[in-house]
């Protein structure tokens, strides 16, 4: 069988299948089989998070405003992270600002301890009205980010990219311009979802980040387009919920995949899409994982062994 | 034990149980007046306290939900697993219809079960996940219930055939505050303004209350953040601190 041991940014997994930031919490569930564990987005300032209703479900997917709730950092640093470090897998920390400032001052005492592996900075919630995405919609900013973060630490330093914006791959040379070690593509998509019955937004805030097997296809197309404009190693996500959606991303170019929305219905899927995206690469001949990475972006088709068989 | 040691006693490392969904069978569907009840074959299965909850959903999934439900037990043991619904939307339509339900828990924090008299307060669903704690509870507990209409209060006679039933207009705050202050418990589920009612009655008499609350969930395990209810003062998630809370711990800052 394939050997899912991959090593992303110099960090060793055993399988590539992480979660998405805000879509565990390992201190209560555990760390469900994944490769490595991505925190809830930390913020300098500890945030409550939006009222209620947070979440609403829409077709093929849900829509969510949380609002990056957090301990904040002062909290985070002295309670979760001796915790965190305790946790079987690597731990990749998510960082989020309102100014490149925040996230420095973030970024040095978070880098600084042990239990991190690698830090991500989310340049891309949709579910606050400033800070964050205003920075990730914006090239130049992007850059000034990565450049004023990187000088804070050695670890490896992710960035953490929204669809929605004209041209992601423009957002991703830059943030590999100013030094991020690798993508993560993509955030939740903007949407919202009106109750069938009062007509009004069903969720607190109006708006939300529309997840779920209904964005796939917008997340494949930004992976397939970050890899090739950048190269760098990406973690693919939006959407995935089978193995042949792991299959896919790392086919558009993902190192790593990412699970969120499936994983809410189902806490033993990442031992699934292990064992399915072994399957998987075993019938394709592939011996790891990262021999399947940006297949698509080849000009000749890469059948299938059954395929083959069965079409020729 | 829970699967989930929600009060974050997991210390950093992965619970000895891991989370997964159970498939069982249907062994019963039956109309209680308004509501319907769905009856699972538990396997032998753990079924945890009253009050505690699972991520329900049918098998196979109809494709208008794509989430699970979060339900209480009407009542559980080791042979049964039943769910007391109020059928609106295709989530709970499904069930309804289903021949397999995929079943996640018990999750979160119960009833705290407490000696002595007691007195349990439903309103509307609420009311569903009132019969197994009827049972739990000794002596016999009293109970208050109020409904939107007769057809409704049938499922009354699961939780005590002399349950004093009270129908909109009336709100079960009216027959409760007749019968308070006395030497025990208050237990509660139904619609949030009942329960800040019932919560603030039971503060003025200086009794014990405790809260079965309601949140719209994508998990059930402390995920997905979305169960956000006011506790402590704060927005915190009901899957991890509930669903049943004390009183005070509601009211507080409220």
């Amino acid at each position: 069988m394939p050997d899912l041991r991959t090593t992303f940014c110099g960090v060793d997994l055993e399988t590539p299948i992480v979660n998405g930031s805000g879509t565990l919490d390992a201190l209560v569930a555990g760390t469900l089989g994944l490769g490595a564990f991505v925190t809830k987005t930390v913020t300098l300032h500890p945030r409550e998070g939006n009222p209620p209703a947070r979440i609403a479900e829409t077709p093929a997917g849900m829509v969510n405003s949380i609002g990056l709730a957090n301990p904040g950092l002062d909290r985070f640093c002295e309670s979760h992270l001796p915790r965190l470090g305790e946790l079987p897998v690597p731990v990749v920390v998510s960082v989020g600002g309102w100014s490149r400032e925040e996230y420095a001052r973030a970024v040095s005492r978070i880098g600084s301890h042990p239990a991190v592996a690698a830090l991500e900075l989310n340049v891309s919630c949709p579910n606050v009205d400033t800070g964050c995405i205003s920075i990730g919609t914006d090239a130049v900013e992007t850059r000034m980010l990565l450049e004023r973060c990187r000088a804070e630490t050695d670890l490896p330093l992710l960035a953490k990219l929204s669809p929605s914006v004209a041209d992601v791959s423009r957002i991703a040379l830059a943030a590999a311009e100013g030094g991020a070690a690798g993508l993560v593509l993509i955030n939740t998509v903007r949407g919202m979802a009106i109750d069938r019955v009062t007509l009004r937004p069903l969720l607190g805030g109006g708006g939300g980040g529309l997840s779920g097997p209904a964005i796939k296809p917008v997340a494949l197309h930004a992976v397939y387009h970050a890899f090739r404009e950048t190269g760098l190693p990406i973690v693919g996500m939006g959407g995935v919920a089978t193995a042949q959606d792991c299959l896919e991303f790392l086919a558009a170019g993902a190192a790593l995949v990412g699970v969120g929305t499936a994983l809410f219905r189902d806490p033993a899927l990442p031992v699934a899409l292990s064992a399915g995206l072994a399957a998987l690469l075993d019938e394709r001949r592939f011996e790891t994982p990262a021999h399947c990475v940006g297949l698509a972006h080849q000009r000749s088709p890469q059948p299938s062994p059954q395929l083959e068989g069965s079409e020729r | 034990m829970s699967q989930v040691d929600a009060s974050g006693g997991t210390q950093g490392s992965d619970p000895a149980v891991p989370l997964a969904y159970r498939r069982l069978a249907i062994a019963r569907v039956e109309p209680v007046g308004a509501y319907t009840l769905v009856v699972l074959r538990n396997d032998g299965g753990e079924v945890g306290v009253p009050g505690q909850f699972f991520m329900v959903r049918a098998h196979p999934e109809p494709a208008g939900a794509y989430l699970p439900r979060p339900l209480s037990a009407a009542w559980a043991d080791s042979r049964e697993l039943a769910f007391l619904l109020d059928v609106r939307g295709e989530g709970t339509a499904s069930l309804a219809v289903a021949r397999q339900v995929d079943v996640l828990g018990p999750l979160g924090h119960g009833f705290e079960l407490r000696e002595g008299p007691s007195v349990l307060v439903g309103g509307g669903i609420g009311a569903a996940i009132l019969p197994w704690l009827a049972r739990a509870l000794a002596p016999t507990p009293k109970a208050v219930l109020g409904f939107r209409s007769e057809s409704h209060a049938v499922c009354a006679g699961l939780i005590d055939p002399e349950a004093t039933v009270v129908l909109d207009p009336v709100v079960v705050t009216e027959p409760l505050a007749r019968m308070l202050p006395f030497e025990g418990t208050v237990y509660a589920c139904g619609p949030d303004p009942m329960l800040h009612a019932v919560a603030a009655l039971c503060a003025e008499h200086d009794v014990p209350c405790q809260l079965a609350m309601e949140a719209a969930m994508a998990c059930g395990f402390g995920a997905c953040y979305g169960c956000a209810v006011r506790i402590d003062g704060e927005w915190k998630r009901l899957c991890v601190e509930g669903p049943v809370v004390p009183a005070e711990r509601v009211m507080a800052g409220a």
